[in-house]
């Protein structure tokens, strides 16, 4: 986009590092990153290039809900992005800590660092992970800082209460990493990755000199080709034992004996809470995950807990392979401050103060997928902000970045926010191959991908339609080549032409010919609710002025402020005659500029 | 600014019987929905008279029907006005048919919102309409909140659990296939699927009133062989021409008719005789009227006259009562060796199905019978049966879809698609259900989480 940016960060040698496993993807996720690449986002081709796992998840179920998921080499994947960063034109890049934020008349206009630096701009982008007023706990140890080893921003959360941002906490864990050469991997279950990796960003659409802009001299530099050489997982389980420590000495830890305020996601509980919510559960699956190439560092999935160190040590011990295991790092809790996300409209800008952008966990969620769709968002509306255009807003229909954003800014959320395949109404039409098609409008309006990528995803779509067309109406032996296809009867051969395309082409081809009435119906459904997304809400409307409006409405829609009547029509509590209400006061203002109705 | 515009019908008199009743559609469909219902290109503002055939070609009723077109008509959109004999029975007929072919059911004061949105109302009057909508809305909830609050309300949230859990137990699988998941249980889901499915045409069959009203009230003519009950049916629909509706007896081998009496539908049906020593042969065709006896609402004893009294099975007389039963004394014509004097408290009328005598005054009886059936119905309630029902179908048609999908092995997330279809349409009566809620059975039934 070319905007003149600065990027500070507290620690440059800590740039993308990932607090917890570093693995990308999975359900829903492994969607999100496809998206990203389709809007011209880094993550994809950065986990295609340091992934050391490939795992395509769901491969027995439909395309829609098949999810690409990565193990990534957690250093090269921070290193590579560090270095992106470095070679990234009009970007700025400088280690400082943000103290403060500066305001002038309501809006913000730079901000304060900790080298009593301070740096002005147009716009200013909030991104503070778990950083934000950061507490660790390991059973009764508190240390502040967002990560073990790291800092605590602790002064910039007073500068946003003074601005009128409210903020609440929210808590979430990690478990030990141990060495690897302390397990016994003998008896252990293992977990390979894919024979054939499925990649996360679309190389078929991809200008060549993009994938190894980073590494000069390409696959030599890099020393392997992207999801070749592959590590494997392993599997373990709790055992009885593991379950008598953790209840004996559930009083010990943080989250038991109340030291921690903040909420936890259920998605993601820890032992102490498997144990204790689902005691008939005789045992609990644990992965154990490199963490790269260059290191025998291992982390043990399914074991976040903020019991105390001591425990943690008899808590590896009793599980299967761990008996001599050597911890390098303990696992602990962290809470952290957030800023309730229905204070922001959908371009991600607060409502509170003009100018200020929101992105990743100071939003509620979890996760660097969901993280790094908000940073993108929040980049390009910030810039567009400062050029007067109108913001990128991604629809619910059109991807899990739309669904997620939407579900933050109008229902909020009181735990770490984590997508999942089954808050998409569309799930079916979200299929990871389709994202660059169905997110080309806001890359091409928002000129986020090169004139040359944009032909040829404009190449692969006409290329999809012509195919689509053709199977739905050429005739074979037995019939048309598409009824053939949903009665699932043996082909004898589809069309030569057909089968020299690329696989991309010819995967998405099938997926619409064979699940037509789903994704008829599905778009059946969109076409009704986009009627009502396109009539906008003034801003300066008054609800609790409306007139035959239900009091608990007028709250609610006061409350969370929809841009349009769409999403009005998402706030639980908010019934059809409201809309209807508030339908009638639009027309009725759109009408009458002059004499502005009662409410106005 | 464009504001939607599906096309809506709903009733736009008064609910209750009266002489003639209106219905309304408006949107862009109903130019095609005039040419598909009376087979002609409808003028604007003409008034014409037609038979009204639904969608599967059966009649009706006689309608008159005008066309406006936009922006010419109340809403100032095209428009189709159905004026149809008053009787609740057709109007629901012809609103369920209008549902049936694509329309939605007209939300309170939708039909003034349209007319302001597209300029036929002044300006000054918005808060008018905002009023309306308000009132109308207030009217309609505070009748589904009654409903809601009582049996149906019970019903409704048992239905929409079953289904969650359902959900939830599908979605696991899709949303965490990394997970330690126990194996699942696809036989156990098709299990729940059964029982739900069951439980929601338990509930589309026990909307009672509604499924008075839709199907008609459930009419039973039992009595001996030979008492004249054919005769009777005959004698019934013969008196009615007007609105025959010969239901396909593929399924029954009894005889079925739907009849109006006064403002009532009846679905009149016809058993075999209740001979207390039958031959083997009959013995198949009085299980069938005992099993008929046992759901009907209403029932004609036809009493041979010229015959000794007949005594009722222990099993059917338990079933009979002074609100439910009239004792028709048939073959009056003739002269009589029993008495009109029965055991029981019904009330009785003496005619002749071979000439006709006294048939007026059975309709009389029966219709007195039935208004006993009617429960209070306050303003709208007509429009909010045709929506549950509606919805409740919509509902079972995907659980049956769903079913069938799991059981052939397809995927599951083409079988949560149907799920979700099912889900959403009890939402329109319950009100809208949150994913999250599937979110968070998932969570409490099943352990997440690495």
């Amino acid at each position: 986009m070319g905007a003149s940016t600065l990027l500070l960060t507290g620690n440059i040698d800590t740039i993308a590092q990932m607090s917890c496993n570093p693995a990308i993807g999975g359900q829903a996720k492994g969607q999100i990153v496809r998206e990203i690449d389709a809007l011209g986002g880094e993550m994809a081709i950065n986990t295609d290039v340091t992934g050391i796992q490939f795992r395509l998840l769901n491969e027995s179920k439909g395309p829609a809900v098949q999810s690409p998921r990565a193990q990534c080499d957690k250093k090269a994947y921070q290193f590579r992005l560090k270095h992106t960063l470095e070679l990234q034109p009009n970007l700025q890049v400088f280690q400082a800590t943000v103290t403060g934020l500066i305001f002038a008349a309501g809006k913000v206009v730079g901000c304060q660092t900790s080298l009593d630096i301070e740096f002005l701009g147009q716009t200013v982008i909030i991104t503070t992970g778990t950083f934000l007023r950061g507490l660790m706990h390991v059973g009764q140890n508190k240390n502040e800082g967002g990560r073990l080893g790291d800092f605590s921003a602790k002064s910039l959360s007073s500068s946003l209460l003074e601005a009128g941002i409210e903020l609440q906490r929210l808590k979430t864990g990690t478990p030990p990493r141990i060495l690897g050469r302390s397990i016994n991997f003998t008896g252990l279950q293992e977990q390979k990755g894919d024979l054939a990796p499925t990649l996360f960003a679309f190389h078929d659409t991809r200008d060549p000199e993009d994938l190894f802009h980073v590494e000069p001299t390409g696959e030599r530099r890099l020393g392997w080709k992207p999801g070749s050489e592959q590590i494997s997982c392993w599997m373990t389980y709790t055992t009885p034992e593991s379950e008598r420590i953790v209840r004996e000495n559930l009083h010990k830890s943080a989250m038991y004996s109340g030291e921690i305020v903040g909420v936890g996601p259920r998605y993601c509980p820890s032992i102490e809470d498997k144990f204790v919510r689902f005691a008939d559960k005789p045992r609990h699956l644990l992965f154990l995950e490199p963490e790269g190439r260059s290191t025998n560092e291992y982390y043990i999935n399914g074991l976040s807990t903020s019991l105390p160190f001591d425990v943690q040590v008899d808590l590896v011990h009793s599980i299967p392979g761990l008996e001599q295991a050597a911890l390098l790092r303990p696992a602990y809790a962290v809470e952290y401050d957030f800023a309730p996300p229905t204070q922001m409209f959908p371009s991600l800008e607060s409502r509170k103060v003009e100018n200020l952008f929101l992105a990743g966990q100071i939003n509620g969620t979890s996760g660097y997928e969901e993280a790094a769709a908000q940073g993108l968002v929040a980049g390009v509306n910030a810039v567009r902000k400062v050029r007067g255009e109108n913001p990128m807003i991604i629809q619910r229909h059109e991807g899990y970045i739309g669904v997620l954003i939407d579900d933050l800014v109008t229902k909020g959320t009181t735990e770490p926010y984590r997508m999942f395949t089954s808050r998409a109404e569309h799930r079916l039409l979200f299929n990871h191959g389709s994202a660059e098609l169905r997110l080309y409008q806001h890359s091409l309006n928002c000129n986020l991908l090169s004139l040359s990528r944009l032909g040829r995803i404009r190449q692969k779509a006409l290329a999809i339609e012509y195919w689509e067309n053709y199977i739905e109406t050429m005739k074979t032996a037995g019939g048309i080549w598409a009824e053939k296809i949903r009665r699932s009867e043996p082909l004898n051969e589809l069309p030569a032409g057909f089968l020299a395309q690329p696989k991309e082409v010819r995967e998405e081809t099938l997926y619409r010919v064979r699940y037509r009435g789903y994704l008829e119906r599905e778009q059946r459904q969109i076409e009704k609710l986009k009627d009502v997304e396109k009539i906008k809400i003034p801003s300066s409307i008054d609800y609790l002025a409306i007139p035959g409006m239900r009091r608990e409405s007028a709250l609610k829609l006061h409350q969370f402020r929809p841009e349009n009547l769409g999403q009005a029509a998402r706030i639980s509590g908010v019934n059809p005659a409201d809309i209807s209400i508030l339908m009638v006061l639009i027309a009725a203002a759109n009408r009458s500029q002059s004499r502005p109705p009662a409410a106005g | 600014m464009s504001f939607p515009s599906d096309t809506i019908a709903a009733l736009a008199t008064p609910v209750g019987t009266s002489a003639i009743a209106m219905v309304r559609a408006s949107g862009a469909q109903v130019a095609t929905l005039a040419t598909e219902i009376f087979g002609a290109t409808p003028l604007p503002r003409t008034v014409r008279h037609a038979d009204y055939r639904d969608a599967r070609g059966q009649l009706v009723d006689d309608v008159l029907f005008t066309y406006f077109a936009a922006p010419n008509s109340f809403t100032g959109e095209d428009t189709l006005e159905i004026s149809c004999h008053g009787n609740p029975f057709i109007v629901q007929k012809i609103l369920e048919d209008l549902l049936a072919r694509g329309c939605r059911a007209a939300e309170a004061g939708e039909f003034s919102k349209r007319a302001f949105l597209n300029g036929r109302m002044d300006l000054s009057q918005a808060e008018a309409v905002m009023d309306l909508i308000h009132a109308r809305s207030e009217r309609a909830l505070a009748a589904a909140n009654l409903q809601l609050r009582g049996s149906l309300g019970r019903h409704m949230n048992s239905l929409i659990s079953q289904l969650i859990n359902i959900l939830a137990e599908v979605e696991a699988y899709i949303d965490f296939p990394d997970e330690d998941l126990p194996t699942a249980d696809r036989k156990a889901v098709l299990r729940d699927l059964d029982v739900l499915t069951t439980a929601t045409s338990r509930l589309l069959a026990t909307c009672h009133y509604g499924q008075l009203l839709r199907e008609g009230i459930k009419t039973v003519i039992l009595g001996e062989p030979n008492a004249g009950k054919s005769s009777l049916l005959n004698r019934l629909v013969g008196h009615e021409r007007a609105l025959v509706d010969p239901e396909p007896g593929t399924t029954r081998d009894y005889l079925e008719e739907l009849i109006l009496a006064g403002p009532h539908a009846l679905r009149l049906i016809d058993t075999a005789g209740l001979n207390l020593s039958p031959s083997p042969l009959e013995k198949r065709g009085i299980e069938k009227s005992l099993e008929q006896a046992a759901e009907a609402d209403l029932f004609l004893w036809v009493i041979d006259t010229t015959r000794p009294l007949p005594v009722l099975p222990p099993v059917v007389a338990a079933r009979l009562s002074a609100a439910n039963t009239i004792a028709v004394f048939n073959k009056c014509d003739l002269p009589a060796v029993s008495p009109d004097l029965l055991p029981y408290n019904f009330s009785s009328v003496k005619i002749s199905a071979l000439t006709g005598r006294g048939l007026e005054a059975l309709q009389a009886e029966i219709s007195r019978l039935a208004d006993g059936f009617k429960v209070g119905v306050g303003d709208e309630l007509i429009a909010i049966n045709v929506r549950h029902a509606h919805a409740l179908e919509q509902a079972k048609q995907s659980l049956e879809a769903a079913h069938q999908k799991l059981s052939l092995g397809i995927t599951s997330e083409l079988v949560a698609s149907d799920l979700r279809v099912s889900l959403d349409a009890l939402g329109q009566i319950s009100g809208k259900i949150d994913n999250e809620k599937i979110l968070d059975r998932l969570f409490s039934s099943f352990c997440i989480g690495k």
